[in-house]
């Protein structure tokens, strides 16, 4: 059992609960978020280990997310998740400075392996 | 030779007929007032001019016959043809009494006539008329029928004394009585025609009861035509199916005339035009517009490939995580069955969920015959919403509703009535996003615009339609897209047409988007 706090965000709430629940099964902490705005207004940046979000999303993107979270200083490590197969948008996120980037729907040892990066980083 | 008849001159001035009395070379004698009045010749003119000459008079038989008729029984009655003053010519009904010589003189011959000149026009024309009419009834490209119903009359009359006043009623609910009154109708004329459509060599053929014409299921359009008659309708025409003397059913269209002259002596006149080729010409029209409608699904589906890709895979990659996380909680030493029992149920709703998107997209898809039912209009709205849920998402479109509640159901077909709504929003949201517009909004607004009608509106804040494309709106082939092939808002009016509605572009909306609105009829709760 880690204590440390994994923040997901993700506009699908399907996806963000089964999110949720597998970063549990792995044994951490975990906490959802519907929009990058949520997740900006929750205070919870700091407590967080490490983040995975959604690229997608009505609002903010994810990849904006994790440009303001550079502006801010943030070390907060990002995943970043995507149902789109944009080579482009593979580079946008990668270049934006994500630990990983994971092509929906993904296995969890694949998950597993990008947080214990984001982790140890 | 005058002073002979002055006596009686002045009664004969009196009679009306024409008299007047010649001797047998043809000499006029005597000429009354009337012979003045029928031919313009004054007495002082016709005295002692040879009569055949002064009126160019004409038999319609030979001379000799009527002259040996008169003097072998001293009368003679014919039709003459005379000329008057005028140079008309007039028909003539004259009686000829030859008066034998005797003391008063040599023998005269007394003529008495009058004018049947407009009596022989009248039946000229008759004669005319009735060989026109038989010439038509002959050669008319429609099959034409004289039938006898006197027998159905009799009939209808004893339902009247047995106090049936609703007779489209009684026969609806009596089939048997109604095969009866067509059994007992009889056939007493056809034309060429109806040989020719019905199957029949000989006339003699189609003489007898129309029985075998009239398929069970046409009885009623029959009982129908009866009661039209007996309600003085002038005529009755009805669609139905007719049948050939080998058996063979085909479509036609029944005309029955009841001139009150023919009614009172039983007989009406039938007109039957074969219309199985608009018939087949129809279906085949429907379902062209069908497979047109079912292409343009499918191409805005193709549209949405991505996006719908994109839908289905959200609870697949959802019920793939969770079952992974259940894996793990079931992995542990002490397995968490709490957990895993979450995950389970939630994985159970994402299957229905992505079941449900597959669902909506294969009846988009579906090439199924159109099927009409009452449609609550709220439901059919949001789902089509629904549909396009996430590409609007993807494309960052805002949408207002303003459905109501209360609205009647329509008669209509879910998936075309959808595909309009989907058709609709789809040209909103390609046409804001084609203009780049920062701000896309679209507002769908639902309401009853009269007791029987309701209307649905969207309207869009994109760049609005150019002044001089709203003509041309609607027309097969128009377009502004840069790929489009412009048969969406053809096929939406034929749709909407087909509904009984009516669907068009309003001027600018509030804002200078595009506005589009239909009205489809709500369905009488009967």
């Amino acid at each position: 059992m880690d204590d440390r706090l994994i923040s997901i965000i993700d506009d699908d709430e399907s996806l963000r609960l089964a999110l949720v629940g597998l970063v549990r099964s792995l044994g951490y902490r975990a906490s959802g978020f519907a929009s990058a705005e949520d997740f900006l207004n929750s205070g919870d940046i700091d407590a967080s280990s490490c983040l995975i979000t959604d690229i997608q999303m009505p609002g903010l993107s994810g990849i904006e997310l994790k440009h303001l979270l550079v502006e801010r200083h943030s070390p907060l490590p990002v995943i970043m998740i995507t149902g789109r197969a944009d080579p482009a948008l593979r580079d946008k996120a990668l270049a934006s400075g994500a630990i990983c980037l994971l092509k929906k729907p993904f296995e969890a040892a694949a998950l597993l392996a990008c947080i214990e990066r984001a982790l140890a980083a | 030779m005058t002073e002979a008849f002055a006596d009686t001159a002045d009664l004969l001035d009196l009679v009306r007929e024409s008299i007047f009395v010649r001797d047998l070379e043809g000499r006029i004698l005597y000429w009354n007032k009337a012979s003045e009045a029928l031919y313009g010749f004054h007495r002082a003119a016709a005295l002692g001019q040879d009569v055949a000459t002064l009126l160019h008079t004409r038999y319609g038989v030979p001379l000799e016959s009527i002259t040996a008729q008169l003097h072998d029984t001293g009368r003679w009655e014919g039709e003459i043809t005379r000329r008057t003053v005028s140079g008309e010519d007039r028909q003539i009904f004259a009686r000829w009494s030859l008066r034998p010589s005797n003391t008063s003189g040599p023998a005269t011959i007394v003529e008495s006539g009058h004018d049947i000149t407009g009596r022989k026009q009248a039946e000229q024309a008759l004669g005319n008329s009735e060989y026109r009419y038989r010439n038509l009834f002959q050669a008319m490209a429609a099959s034409f029928w004289e039938l006898d119903f006197s027998a159905v009359g009799q009939m209808t009359r004893k339902l009247r004394a047995a106090g049936i006043t609703d007779l489209h009623r009684h026969f609806s609910e009596n089939p048997d009585i109604v095969r009866e009154m067509i059994r007992q109708t009889r056939v007493v004329d056809v034309n060429d025609q109806s040989l020719a459509l019905f199957g029949g060599g000989d006339k003699a053929v189609l003489l007898q009861s129309i029985e075998p014409f009239w398929p069970d299921a046409s009885s009623m359009v029959y009982a129908e035509s009866v009661v039209a008659a007996l309600s003085r309708k002038p005529n009755y025409a009805a669609e139905t199916r007719l049948r050939r003397l080998d058996g063979h059913e085909f479509d036609v269209l029944f005309t029955a005339c009841f001139p009150p002259e023919s009614l009172a002596r039983g007989t009406l006149l039938v007109g039957v035009i074969d219309i199985s080729a608009r018939v087949r010409a129809q279906a085949a029209l429907q379902k062209l517009q069908a497979d047109f409608a079912h292409a343009a699904r499918v191409s805005m589906l193709g549209e949405l490939t991505a996006s719908l890709a994109h839908e289905v895979n959200q609870p697949l990659a959802a019920i793939a995580t969770n079952g992974e996380a259940s894996l793990r909680w079931l992995g542990r030493p002490e397995p968490n069955l709490d957990e895993v029992n979450l995950l389970a149920r939630r994985m159970v709703a994402d299957a229905r969920r992505a079941a449900d998107i597959i669902s909506r997209i294969r009846s988009m898809a579906s090439r199924q015959v159109q099927e009409k039912s009452a449609l609550p209009l709220k439901a059919v709205i949001e789902e089509a919403l629904l549909f396009l849920r996430h590409e609007m998402q993807g494309q960052g479109v805002m949408v207002s509703l303003d459905l109501a509640s209360d609205l009647p159901p329509t008669l209509g077909d879910r998936t075309q009535l959808q595909q309009v709504v989907v058709n609709l929003l789809l040209n909103a949201m390609q046409a804001m996003a084609q203009a780049g517009a920062a701000r896309r909004m679209i507002a769908v607004t639902s309401r009853l615009s009269s007791p029987d009608t309701m209307q649905v509106t969207v309207e869009d804040s994109g760049p609005g339609i150019a002044d001089a494309h709203r003509a041309q709106l609607f027309d097969s082939f128009f377009t502004t897209k840069d790929a489009g092939m412009g048969m969406g808002l053809a096929i939406c009016r034929s749709i909407i047409e087909d509904h009984g509605g009516q669907i068009w572009v309003d001027a600018a909306a509030a804002d200078g988007g595009a506005r589009f609105s239909f009205t489809l009829p709500a369905l009488s709760q009967g």
